[in-house]
């Protein structure tokens, strides 16, 4: 034991000790498995020390010892509540590399299930980080339609999570006949949904206290941090790729990008909750732009062979054993495509050394660095107000450790 | 393009790549001095890459490189600045730059290995504390044990995916593209059974 010296600068009659404090790693609210050591002083943090690397599985080097296409198996393990998020971000950077040409039928379902991607991961994070909150009643709404949501993925690829139905050059089979219907059944009344969401916690004084003022994260410091997504934009920071750099055909769509000015955790969550409006309109656009057609680049050195061209065709066969023996070889090169994920930034830098597997993959994950801000915006508050912040900084662990 | 063509008032000619990333090499040395002027240059750092160029095919002049992705909010332009490191050499942190270099760093510095002086907080971040050695170098294995078969008969895992590299002719000989021996005339080399296989790593790295 230190001896405890008065502290003459203090203005506090009684001065304590600062005390460590360990949670996690295994804790309901870090949402996965996630140590932080605090320094609490009575109580109120001082400081925030996150201990991560529990669900470290080295993804960057599998990837690299895999071919392309077995790779598909692992980028949408990354991030588990917007698989898509880093199933396009893959694909679009394998795609550069190798020039492939994705047919637009593709790229709209691509858009809708990125879309639903993120209405998905949005949900999640309504409910659960209510439930942090003390507020039990809508994690069992948000996971009603989250539950939706799922059977569409289902419908479309028969995984509830990590797809992995995406292909470089389309898609791995065309969406099933009555899909689209479904999809848009599900995203005309969700507006409705989101609005009852709303009414739900938005004003409730409770939530106002908890969350207004809390956890601040201005917008220069987000930027110097390197903070990407709703995080940046409830700073007041409006960056978002599919605005500012389309892929996949975002160019084609009407939506607002929703930015707040304050920076707490409130902004955080309104700023999520609009975005899921958005989302539900750019699909209904998607919806309509999606035309018959196929889904895949018609190349034979890029994607397999129909199944039917196998019965006669020896040259099919061929290029069936090849792609699923080896794959393609991209020619040498470094690619660098961001997509914007539910949690922000994703991108794969990948390099090809003219192999069929990638020489280096490094994956850009948005919660690994949007975790960053949990030193400066956890801190200063009480216990309860950190578990507030970590909540509206969303991170998934898998995308923090890969 | 406009805040990537002033970057020539830095006396900085970025080059976009085959794929169009624009590219920026900056001696190690120099490093810092310039993350300060493309800092207040309005770039913001998004993201460093550790790259470990020792089985590359096109020689590089150090085996490293530590690639910095740069963000320019206003104009919506990428760069990616490059650090060549020897091994052993260290790199300045830009921490005081970019608060964003702390974890980015760390990781660097643990799946890589390389050293970046004045980082506040240079720990390992990700891999377990009793790790040794840094898993995203290229001669760090895997690993994997051989898949055995009957009659003494195995598949080395890191032999086969060699194959499939194009690299080298593997199972099938395939080479990425082009056909380089023919099917006749060539006599099929048998793979090593798994005694000799395991004599031959003990005699190379002692006993297991």
């Amino acid at each position: 034991m230190s001896q405890i010296t008065p502290d003459t600068n203090s203005t506090s009659l009684l001065h304590t000790e600062d005390m460590v404090l360990n949670v996690g790693p295994q804790h309901p609210s870090t949402h996965g498995v996630l140590r932080l050591v605090l320094h609490m002083d009575g109580e109120f943090i001082t400081k925030v020390q996150p201990h991560m690397g529990y669900l470290h599985t080295g993804f960057e080097k599998t990837m690299e010892n895999r071919t392309y296409q077995q790779n598909m198996t692992y980028a949408p393990r990354t991030d588990y509540l917007h698989s898509f998020g880093h199933e396009l971000a893959y694909v679009l950077s394998v795609e550069k590399l190798v020039g492939a040409e994705v047919p637009e039928r593709a790229e709209m379902v691509r858009v809708i299930l990125h879309e639903l991607g993120r209405i998905h991961s949005h949900l999640v994070f309504v409910g659960t980080g209510l439930l942090d909150l003390g507020a039990l009643t809508l994690l069992f709404y948000a996971f009603r339609e989250k539950e939706t949501v799922q059977d569409l993925f289902e419908a479309v690829c028969g995984y509830r999570m990590n797809q992995g139905y995406f292909r470089v050059g389309g898609l791995s089979r065309d969406i099933p006949a009555d899909w689209p219907q479904q999809v848009r059944s599900f995203v005309q009344d969700f507006e409705l949904k989101v609005d009852e969401y709303q009414a739900m916690f938005l004003k409730n004084p409770i939530f106002l206290e908890r969350t207004k003022g809390v956890g601040l994260l201005s917008a220069e410091q987000a930027l110097d941090m390197g903070i990407t997504g709703p995080n940046l934009r409830a700073s007041g920071i409006a960056l978002d790729h599919r605005k500012a750099n389309p892929y996949s055909g975002y160019q084609k769509f009407r939506f607002e990008v929703p930015t707040t000015k304050n920076g707490d955790t409130y902004d955080r969550f309104w700023v999520r909750l609009e975005e899921m409006r958005q989302s539900a309109r750019i699909i209904q656009q998607a919806l309509d732009l999606l035309q018959p057609g196929p889904v895949k680049d018609p190349s034979r050195k890029i994607s397999l062979p129909p199944r039917e061209e196998l019965e006669t065709s020896m040259e099919a066969v061929i290029h069936h054993f090849k792609l699923v023996t080896e794959g393609f070889h991209p020619p040498l090169g470094e690619v660098y495509v961001p997509v914007e994920s539910a949690r922000g930034e994703v991108g794969y830098y990948i390099i090809s050394d003219g192999g069929s597997m990638p020489y280096r993959v490094k994956i850009r994950a948005p919660s690994f660095i949007n975790l960053q801000s949990l030193e400066t915006a956890g801190i200063n508050g009480q216990f309860a107000d950190l578990i507030a912040v970590l909540a509206s900084i969303d991170p998934v662990l898998g995308d923090v450790d890969r | 393009m406009d805040a990537l063509s002033r970057l020539s008032e830095l006396g900085l000619q970025p080059s976009p790549n085959s794929t169009g990333l624009q590219q920026l090499d900056i001696a190690v040395e120099h490093w810092l001095e310039r993350a300060g002027q493309l800092k207040a240059a309005g770039w913001y750092l998004f993201d460093v890459i550790g790259l470990d160029y020792l089985h590359y095919p096109v020689p590089q002049a150090e085996r490293f490189v530590v690639s910095y992705n740069l963000y320019h909010l206003a104009d919506n332009v990428r760069v990616f600045v490059r650090v060549a490191l020897a091994d052993g050499q260290a790199v300045t942190s830009v921490y005081s730059v970019w608060k964003a270099a702390n974890y980015l760093e760390r990781e660097v510095y643990d799946l890589l290995g390389i050293t970046f002086s004045n980082h506040p907080d240079l720990r390992k971040i990700l891999t377990p504390e009793d790790l040794e050695g840094y898993p995203l170098r290229k001669d760090f294995d895997l690993g994997e044990t051989p898949t055995r078969f009957n009659e003494g008969r195995y598949l080395d895992p890191a032999a086969f995916r060699a194959g499939l590299s194009g690299q080298q002719a593997g199972l099938t000989g395939w080479r990425g593209g082009e056909r380089t021996s023919g099917g006749s005339g060539q006599t099929a080399s048998v793979p090593p059974t798994l005694d000799t296989f395991v004599a031959n790593v003990k005699k190379e790295k002692g006993n297991l």
